[in-house]
């Protein structure tokens, strides 16, 4: 007995012990920043910034040490570039009660961060010249009379491709319709063979974001909502689709597109289309800024609006933005995080984004004054008369795959197209139907709904 | 009383991995069996469903293919590990030169993570410039690139890769199990005229019975379970080839958003699914120490 009481107590002991080791150490390093505070050195204040924007790191990091450097309130930040993992990083980060304080939104995700609960107002914040200065945008930084965000710069879409290859080629100018594309994919590839190049490549590790980037943007330009919803019957109906998912196919199976596609991530093709080894592939109006810092291109590419299905222009391409930076609302230093912001949103910083072709501005206050882009590729990307801002449609939790992965499959496996694509509208309907009734999703048909009167509204 | 108090220091010791494990194990179990009765985003009102979650399940055929990959990987990394992992223990607990240092090479990649070993991979296999097809290509072995990552070839490549990173960990376990092996049966064997085929056969394997048997449940639950490498990889495509079920999961409470395309979380139909997944891997280990019985009697 005496011999299981001794151990017991030696067990509690230890225990106690570790945790007496535990507080003197932190005893200590409050001692040490207690003695350092007491010899004038103020406490920082420090908070995370996180962004999946990369192709404007190099600038941000200038601008955040600048601010580390120089701001009075002894705020320290720290600047965190996560990779496609974003999403998913912040969703644990928020479980886990470790989000950052401040963090990058996008039109796609702020509805979704909104009904988290992810952001904080920043009403309070926002000063009467500030107000003014950057535009309301219900669903994109506005949510129930409240602000979440500001813009700062808006993403086109277009098709980026390698001018060296198309001269090398034959082809005069970038595909304008589906059966331009296809055409002058083979014709690259053919022109390309003693270098190993290919026509054309999407980033399908991740279908969703090849298709996000692509088709969606074919679709809108041709009249279709890019994600496959229908403003005018508020139904989604898949069939814009279907030219274009042929199209992919017939890319793959002339052997035009980049082998291993499926399994390459938007970063990894970049650094092909960089060595010149990629014909034409189409994405966000960040690619300037990658190929000036990020993979600096050993070619001459340029970029141009997107190929409509028909070669005919019955919509508006994407123009993309809205919001930029989002404090979130499990912070407890919001003021800092403010600070921060309100310091990242000053016109200079803004300006220099714009002029130095990381993103186009959005605030007509920093459009008016600024000089065009300095950066090779961004003339190509610049909003003209078919670029608009399309509403926001609605997210829904589909069963079964999703309409990119669907497409994707047709694109490697073949099938029935058409019935792939009721077989989606059924699926995507019913999802539809349920978020309705259960009250997650309102949206209300508008018969009066014109894609072809969306552009305009940047550039004539 | 005294029964009590001889018991009591056993329960001290215990008392801390209880508490973690209520509070990183039960807790969560018992969070994710509530919410499998739910529709869930993480977000918003939660709504009971009843039974909706596994009617659904029944019919998701993304699921039921995953279950079929993951047997096919996890066959495939067994079929590849543990008879390497064997062999391997068996050399190099003999008394050859530089052991110690070969055994180090060999466990290496144990300690490696996962996704670091699977980006460099991905410079190894990719199909346009790959180390490896450069190489195949170079030697003439094929004529053109091959596409690793593929539809035909990614579940291939991923066991390969799960395969070499798991060798070392079961070949230290196993080359431990060999040192508990007392010298003076093999020398009674040396005696009785066995060879080293016989010796390895008739002595390492039946002695080895309880550290095998340990091993292969080990590989069996980790090959079930894992998916980093295929999360860096492949994120289970081309086209689902190569989604396992834990990734399948895991893609319900955390699914890939694009920038511009927000995806929600789907909580309480990925407990359900989570759910039935831990009943498959709890079921396929239960029949394994059933049939393994044999393994753990050590004549």
């Amino acid at each position: 007995m005496k011999k299981s009481m001794a151990v017991s107590l030696g067990l509690v002991l230890s225990v106690g012990l570790t945790a007496c080791s535990s507080n003197a150490s932190n005893g200590s390093s409050t001692d040490q920043l207690s003695q350092s505070t007491g010899a004038g050195a103020q406490e920082k204040t420090k908070i995370s910034y996180w962004t999946i924007d990369r192709h404007d790191s190099d600038y941000i990091k200038q601008v955040i040490d600048e601010f580390n450097a120089t701001n009075t309130d002894n705020i320290e930040v720290e600047y965190v570039v996560k990779a496609d993992d974003y999403a998913q990083a912040l969703d644990l980060s928020f479980a886990a009660n470790q989000a950052p304080d401040v963090f990058r939104v996008k039109e796609g995700t702020i509805q979704t961060y909104y009904k988290k609960g992810y952001m904080a107002p920043i009403d309070e914040y926002l000063t009467d010249a500030q107000k003014q200065e950057f535009m309301v945008m219900p669903n994109l930084n506005q949510f129930d009379g409240k602000m979440y965000s500001l813009p700062n710069y808006g993403s086109t879409m277009r098709l980026i491709y390698n001018k060296d290859l198309f001269d090398k080629a034959g082809i005069q100018n970038p595909p304008t319709s589906l059966a331009e594309m296809v055409e002058d994919a083979k014709l690259l590839t053919e022109a390309g063979k003693d270098i190993g190049a290919y026509g054309f490549a999407l980033p399908f590790k991740s279908p969703n974001s090849a298709w996000d980037r692509s088709a969606r943007v074919i679709a809108e330009l041709s009249g279709y909502g890019g994600f496959g919803f229908d403003f005018k019957t508020a139904q989604y109906d898949f069939t814009g689709f279907k030219e274009i998912a042929k199209a992919f196919k017939q890319m793959y199976d002339d052997g035009s597109a980049l082998p291993g596609m499926e399994a390459l991530d938007i970063d990894p093709l970049r650094a092909q289309f960089a060595e010149g080894k990629i014909g034409m592939y189409m994405s966000y109006s960040s690619e300037p800024g990658v190929y000036k810092s990020q993979f600096p291109a050993k070619i001459n590419w340029a970029a141009a609006p997107v190929p409509t299905i028909d070669g005919t222009v019955k919509g508006a391409s994407g123009f993309l933005g809205g919001q930029w930076l989002a404090i979130s609302a499990n912070s407890d230093k919001k003021d800092a995080a403010w600070k921060f912001i309100n310091y990242m949103y000053g016109d200079q910083i803004l300006q220099d984004y714009h002029e130095q072709g990381y993103g186009i501005s959005m605030v007509s206050q920093i459009i008016a004054k600024a000089k065009q882009p300095d950066i090779n590729g961004i003339e190509g990307f610049l909003p003209n008369k078919d670029d608009g801002v399309w509403p926001i449609k609605p997210t829904v939790n589909v069963e079964g795959a999703g309409y990119q992965e669907t497409f994707f499959k047709y694109m490697l496996q073949g099938g029935d197209l058409d019935k792939e694509v009721e077989d989606l509208n059924t699926r995507y309907n019913a999802a539809f139907a349920k978020a309705i009734e259960t009250g997650d999703v309102e949206i209300e048909a508008d018969p009066g709904f014109d894609p072809t009167k969306l552009g305009g509204a940047f550039a004539q | 009383m005294r029964n009590l108090k001889q018991k009591l220091p056993g329960f001290w010791f215990s008392l801390p991995s209880l508490v973690l494990t209520l509070i990183f194990s039960v807790y969560p179990i018992g969070w994710a069996m509530r919410y499998m009765f739910y529709d869930y985003k993480g977000y918003g009102t939660e709504r009971f469903v009843g039974l909706d979650n596994f009617v659904r399940l029944l019919s998701d055929e993304a699921y039921w293919n995953s279950v079929v990959n993951t047997f096919v990987y996890a066959g495939g990394k067994l079929a590849i590990t543990l008879p390497l992992s064997l062999i391997l223990a068996v050399i190099l607990n003999r008394g050859i030169r530089g052991k110690g240092f070969l055994r180090g090479v060999y466990f290496l990649p144990t300690i490696i993570s996962a996704s670091v070993m699977s980006v460099v991979f991905f410079t190894v296999f990719n199909s346009y410039n790959g180390v490896l097809n450069q190489l195949l290509v170079r030697y003439g072995i094929v004529e053109r690139n091959v596409d690793w990552l593929g539809v035909d070839k990614a579940m291939l490549t991923v066991i390969l890769i799960a395969a070499w990173g798991a060798i070392g960990n079961y070949m230290l376990l196993l080359i431990a199990g060999l040192q508990s092996i007392p010298d003076d049966i093999y020398e009674s064997a040396s005696l009785d005229g066995a060879n080293a085929w016989q010796k390895f056969i008739y002595v390492t394997i039946p002695m080895l019975g309880p550290v095998l048997q340990m091993v292969i449940m080990l590989a069996i639950i980790n090959s079930l379970k894992g998916y980093e490498s295929i999360m860096v990889l492949t994120e289970g495509g081309p086209i689902g080839k190569t989604e396992v079920m834990f990734m399948y999961v895991y893609k319900l409470f955390f699914p890939i958003s694009t920038s511009s395309n927000s995806m929600e979380q789907q909580l309480g139909y990925g407990s359900a699914v989570g759910f039935v997944t831990a009943i498959i891997v709890g079921v396929v280990t239960l029949f394994y120490f059933r049939l393994s019985k044999r393994l753990n009697q050590v004549h």
